[in-house]
Formats: structure tokens, C-alpha cells, sequence
């Protein structure tokens, strides 16, 4: 019960922080996915099935503030908390390093099946801002890894 | 093997997940065939928080630059003071003009309705997939906002329409730069009809122009017709900035809209069709 509130205030404060922003530039949005970075964290640390109905949860949250289909970043990000809390049990991804390849590869999964749901469903082209959100999963791999890092640091500590 | 018997039950609902977000896309394909409920509920929780740090956000930036406009705020006022003068002097020549020709009981029955004819509201969000796409507004039912209401920036430019979901006190905003949004306009010089939508990109197009249509330049302006009765007519919507004529049927005509993103900040949400006070 304490990983679920956990969890629902760090969503509330992603939605915050999604918030502040998008008020600073807009572009930011498409830069950092503060959602992907929450569902990633909460996925490795707590296993696949947290990871992928925070991600349900998260997605749809994202979908509510976006016009056109409802469930498309629910399902992407769905998909990123399952596979990070499964293949992170499965492979020893502790390491900054390891855990910054990792996350970064999901990240640029997740955003495939993102891009390729939109362009199929709504038959347009994303935005895409000559490439920015391409560096998406660079900054979800970056602040990823550092919050793992960071949690563990504190987790040594007080033991 | 308990470990696998583990996997498979977690298999078993991550697909239960995936299916159920399936079934949540499939019943909403085509787009705009149907309004989702859900959509609406998460929208009404989460809109207030938004506001609050939107709320927050600008409150710190508004003591921030409160400090350094101190410095200008003499010749800022000498200016507005000057402004504001010349705006008294043209209300009161379009006030003349318009009573001349109206009956002046009708005509203070029409200015009363026009000052409960819009309400401003301020961006507080933008859309988490493409905001091209939409912004919310901090105003809702509570305010008279309702869905198909005219949007404009400070400058009078149309900005969009309002749209579901719109919870008491915000509301969501498609703009004209959004693919789905179909605008009835017309240019200014030349008088060409077609229907503005939005590329997605940031700017529009203005679509069902035959090939063979005489006239319509580049730097041309657009403006609402009306015909659509969404839109109040006369509203600028944006500018001609390329045209091409290709091999098919109707013009290619890539056009700037009138609003600029990044100053979308405080909005005008037009309640009442101006143009049946006058």
C-alpha cells in the first residue's frame, strides 16, 4: 500500500513538474518525458507488473492533456514498465553505465511504438522539430540513471 | 519452475494491460467517432493541479520581472496613457458611426450584450503529444465557457475553438494549427474561399482551392467567413506565404496563422457571435 501511494504522489509531482515545463517552452515537453522517467524508476525498482500499470496509469494520465486517440501513450508506456522491470530482474543493470544503455534503449523503443501508433492512427506526420524529439530517450536515459543512482546512494546509506 | 509459474502470471496481466489499451484506442478510431468518458474524468481530476502550478509559475515570474519593469514604468505609463486616449477617441467614432445607422435603444441593448460577450482566460497547459495541437485554459462551464467557442489572442488573431473535455474551471483549446481543425476563410484582396486547417507543424494550409481560381497572392490575409458558425466573420487567421500549383485538383497554399505560440499566454474566449449584435 505504501509503493502505491508512493507511486500516486510521484505521479501528481511528474504532472507538476510536466506543467512547469510546458509553461517555460514548450519544447521542453518534447525533450524531457518526465512520465518515462517515473515509469522507468518505479519499474526497475519495484518489477514489471508496477512498472507496466504505473505506465498504464502515467500514459493515459499524458493522453487526458493531448487531442486525438486515448490510450496511445498508455500503451507505449505500458510496454516501457513491463520490459524495464523484466529485462532489469533478468540482466544485472546496476552499473550508471549499463543502467544509462539500458533505459536508453527503451527509451528509443518506447518512442518507436509512440511515433509509429500516432502515424498509423492519425495517418499525419508527429512533430518532430527538426529532430528534437529524437532526444528524448537520451534525457529519459540520463535523469533515469541518475534518480537509480541517486535512490541507491540514499539506500546505502541508511543501511 | 515457481519462477516461471511467476513470469507467466506477470505475462498473463501485461497482456490483460495492452489488450484493455487496445480496446481503449480501437473504440475511438476513427478519430472524433466517439467521446471518451474516462478521458473526460482523468482531464477534470488532473486540470485543477495543472492550474495550480501554472498559477504558481507565473506568480514567481511576475515578481521577478515586477522588479526590473519598475525601472521603465514612467515612460511605460506616459505611453499607455497616450494609447489609451487615442483607443477613447476611436471607440467614440465607432460608436457615432455604428448609432447613425441603428436605432439608439437597439444600439445600447447591442453594446450591453457586448460587454458580457467574452472572457479571458490564461494558458495554463500544452498538449503532451503535439502542442500544435491544443493548450487548456484556466476558464470553464462556471465562466460560460462551453465546447465550438471562438478563441482569440490579445491582438484579436484567432487562435481556435474550445472543445470537450471543458470541466468547470478549464478548458481544453484545438488550435488552428491543429490537422483536425477545419476553419471557413476568406482572402482579403482577392476574395478566395476554402477551408484552413492545420499541418501540425506550427503552421496551415488552405485547402479546397480549385487549380483554376483566379488570384491569391503570397502575403494575402485570411479571415473568418462566418459560414461555418463556429467562427465569428472578420477574425484574422493568418497570412499567405506559399503557393503552389501542382497537378492535382486544388491549389497547395501553405500559410502562416496570425497567433504566435510562444506569446500564447492570456486568451479571449468569445461567448456570444459578435456579429448578431450588430
Amino acid at each position: 500500500m505504501r509503493n502505491v501511494i508512493e507511486a500516486a504522489l510521484a505521479t501528481v509531482a511528474a504532472f507538476l513538474v510536466f506543467t512547469l515545463l510546458g509553461r517555460i517552452s514548450a519544447s521542453l515537453v518534447l525533450v524531457v518525458n518526465v512520465f518515462s522517467v517515473l515509469v522507468v524508476y518505479y519499474a526497475v525498482l519495484k518489477g514489471e507488473i508496477f512498472g507496466a500499470v504505473l505506465g498504464s496509469a502515467c500514459g493515459l494520465i499524458q493522453d487526458s492533456f493531448s487531442l486525438g486517440v486515448f490510450g496511445v501513450g498508455g500503451l507505449s508506456k505500458t510496454v516501457l514498465g513491463f520490459l524495464a522491470g523484466y529485462i532489469s530482474r533478468k540482466i544485472h543493470v546496476v552499473p550508471f553505465f549499463r543502467n544509462l544503455v539500458f533505459i536508453f534503449i527503451l527509451g528509443i523503443l518506447e518512442l518507436a511504438i509512440w511515433l509509429g501508433l500516432y502515424s498509423f492512427i492519425f495517418s499525419e506526420r508527429p512533430l518532430m522539430r527538426n529532430g528534437l524529439i529524437l532526444i528524448q530517450p537520451i534525457v529519459t536515459a540520463l535523469l533515469g540513471s541518475l534518480s537509480l543512482y541517486l535512490q541507491r546512494r540514499i539506500q546505502s546509506r541508511k543501511n | 519452475m515457481p519462477l516461471f509459474e511467476n513470469d507467466k502470471k506477470n505475462f498473463v496481466i501485461f497482456a490483460a494491460l495492452i489488450i484493455i489499451q487496445m480496446i481503449l484506442i480501437s473504440i475511438q478510431v476513427p478519430v472524433g467517432s466517439g467521446r471518451s468518458h474516462f478521458k473526460s474524468a482523468v482531464f477534470a481530476v488532473f486540470s485543477p493541479l495543472q492550474r495550480g502550478a501554472a498559477g504558481f509559475a507565473r506568480n514567481v515570474s511576475d515578481a521577478w520581472h515586477d522588479y526590473f519593469d519598475l525601472r521603465g514604468i514612467r515612460a511605460e505609463n506616459q505611453k499607455m496613457k497616450k494609447e489609451v486616449f487615442f483607443l477613447r477617441q476611436e471607440n467614440k467614432l465607432l460608436k457615432d458611426a455604428v448609432g447613425f445607422s441603428r436605432d439608439s435603444r437597439k444600439f445600447e441593448e447591442s453594446l450591453g450584450r457586448l460587454d458580457r460577450s467574452f472572457v479571458v482566460a490564461r494558458v495554463i497547459g500544452v498538449d503532451a503529444g503535439n502542442y500544435f495541437k491544443s493548450v487548456t485554459i484556466n476558464k470553464g462551464t462556471r465562466d460560460g465557457v462551453t465546447n465550438n467557442l471562438a478563441v482569440c489572442d490579445r491582438k484579436g488573431n484567432l487562435v481556435g475553438r474550445t472543445i470537450e473535455p471543458v470541466s468547470p474551471k478549464e478548458a481544453c483549446v484545438q488550435l488552428v494549427t491543429d490537422n483536425d481543425c477545419g476553419v471557413s476563410v476568406v482572402s482579403d484582396t482577392d476574395k478566395i474561399v476554402g477551408i484552413l486547417s492545420g499541418d501540425g507543424q506550427g503552421h496551415c494550409r488552405l485547402n479546397y482551392v480549385v487549380a483554376t481560381t483566379r488570384g491569391g497572392a503570397v502575403g494575402e490575409n485570411l479571415l473568418t467567413t462566418g459560414f461555418d458558425r463556429i467562427y465569428p466573420a472578420g477574425l484574422k487567421v493568418g497570412k499567405i506565404l506559399d503557393i503552389s500549383e501542382e497537378s492535382s485538383l486544388f491549389k497547395r497554399i501553405l500559410v502562416e496563422p496570425s497567433f504566435t505560440f510562444s506569446e500564447l499566454d492570456q486568451v479571449a474566449v468569445i461567448l456570444a457571435n459578435l456579429q448578431d449584435s450588430f
